[in-house]
């Protein structure tokens, strides 16, 4: 299983708020604020759980850059897998 | 007898009533369609979050998102959601009778969303806590207010309009606490804690967050719901007018009709008579 984890090259990115789904596509890299300040998540990134300050997330795919502006939300990322549950 | 010209104009009265009905029927089932969508993708989301949720709160009860230091009533809270205004029936009526006969000033406090039904507790002398106003969008309902006062209380029971198909509106009551659990379906996943997690800032702080984002959503269901059950109660009773119209419509015709023959009918009668006294005979 974590063999399988560390030869995937992209990272599954959700961005989603109850009545909308903002992006949901493979991607090298997801940057964001918390509290601590900025971070970035790229592949074979820690099981990682963090709020998320009002910034604009960056997320980078093999073929664009994609910025949406947020208001606060919650970062989940497992296995490759990072949603971004925004607030209301 | 009325005459023509009056029947004319009513008929074109009762053809606007019936185009307007028309319009409204429209626009409800529209809504209808649209609150729909909203409730079954926030279904999804909310499903989502209670799995991390779940993993995370390791045991905890639910808590309303507050925190350890929050200071808690010894009461409970009714929320009552009811129309902004009318064209929605007697099912507001109904609501505030219902949750009434729950209601003791002692042991609840009562928080009215919606107009109509803080004019029938107004009239009925029944002082409540707060009144908000129903958001007339169905797009990003802002719930933080009743978040904050939900806080507040060690219980909360929200009274709401509920939809269960475009004929039939029911109402119904629901512990938040149990709405959001109900909501839930089970993870099997393994537990989530700082052994095998990065969180920032902490678990405690999450979970909180969590709980509080899962009580918008619910009380947002909720409105939504009741929303739902307005506007189909709407249909209904614009869809009842509209029939009634257009037998109305039918009534006039006929009319329109036998009074145009009956006018007829006397002119006849005039000429034959004009005839018969002119000395002509038949």
């Amino acid at each position: 299983m974590a063999d399988a984890v560390k030869s995937v090259k992209t990272l599954k990115v959700k961005v989603a708020s109850p009545y909308m789904i903002y992006f949901d596509q493979p991607a090298i890299s997801i940057s964001g604020v918390n509290k601590t300040g900025p971070f970035d998540v790229l592949v074979g990134h820690h099981n990682f759980i963090t709020l998320l300050e009002p910034c604009e997330l960056l997320i980078k795919t093999e073929t664009e850059e994609k910025r949406i502006r947020i208001n606060g939300g919650l970062l989940h990322v497992k296995e490759n897998i990072a949603n971004v549950f925004l607030d209301i | 007898m009325k005459q023509l010209n009056e029947i004319s104009a009513e008929q074109d009265a009762m053809q606007s009533v019936v185009g307007l009905t028309d319009v409204f029927e429209g626009l409800a089932s529209m809504r209808i369609a649209q609150i729909k969508d909203q409730v079954l993708s926030s279904e999804q989301f909310f499903n989502e979050l209670w799995s991390i949720y779940s993993l995370v709160r390791l045991g905890k009860q639910f808590s309303y998102g507050r925190q350890e230091s929050d200071a808690v009533q010894d009461k409970e809270l009714f929320i009552t959601i009811t129309a902004e205004g009318g064209f929605s029936g007697d099912i507001d009526q109904k609501l505030i009778d219902w949750m009434l006969s729950f209601y003791n000033p002692d042991k609840q406090d009562l928080i009215i969303i919606g107009h109509h039904g803080a004019i029938q507790l107004a009239q009925a002398g029944v002082d409540f806590k707060r009144y908000f106003k129903l958001p007339l969008h169905d797009n990003n309902i802002n719930v933080e207010p009743l978040i904050d006062q939900v806080k507040q209380y060690k219980s909360t029971t929200v009274f709401y309009q509920a939809y269960v198909t475009l004929m039939v509106q029911d109402i119904k009551k629901i512990e938040l606490r149990k709405a959001i659990v109900q909501a839930s379906h089970k993870s099997s996943d393994n537990v989530i804690s700082e052994e095998n997690y990065i969180f920032e800032p902490s678990p405690q702080v999450v979970a909180s967050h969590l709980e509080s984002t899962m009580m918008q959503i619910t009380l947002t269901q909720t409105i939504l719901d009741s929303k739902l059950a307005q506007y189909a109660s709407r249909f209904r009773s614009m869809r009842t007018a509209s029939e009634r119209a257009n037998e109305m419509m039918r009534d006039l015709r006929l009319e329109y009709s036998r009074t145009r023959r009956h006018i007829a009918d006397e002119r006849l009668k005039e000429v034959i008579n004009g005839l018969v006294k002119a000395g002509g005979t038949l």
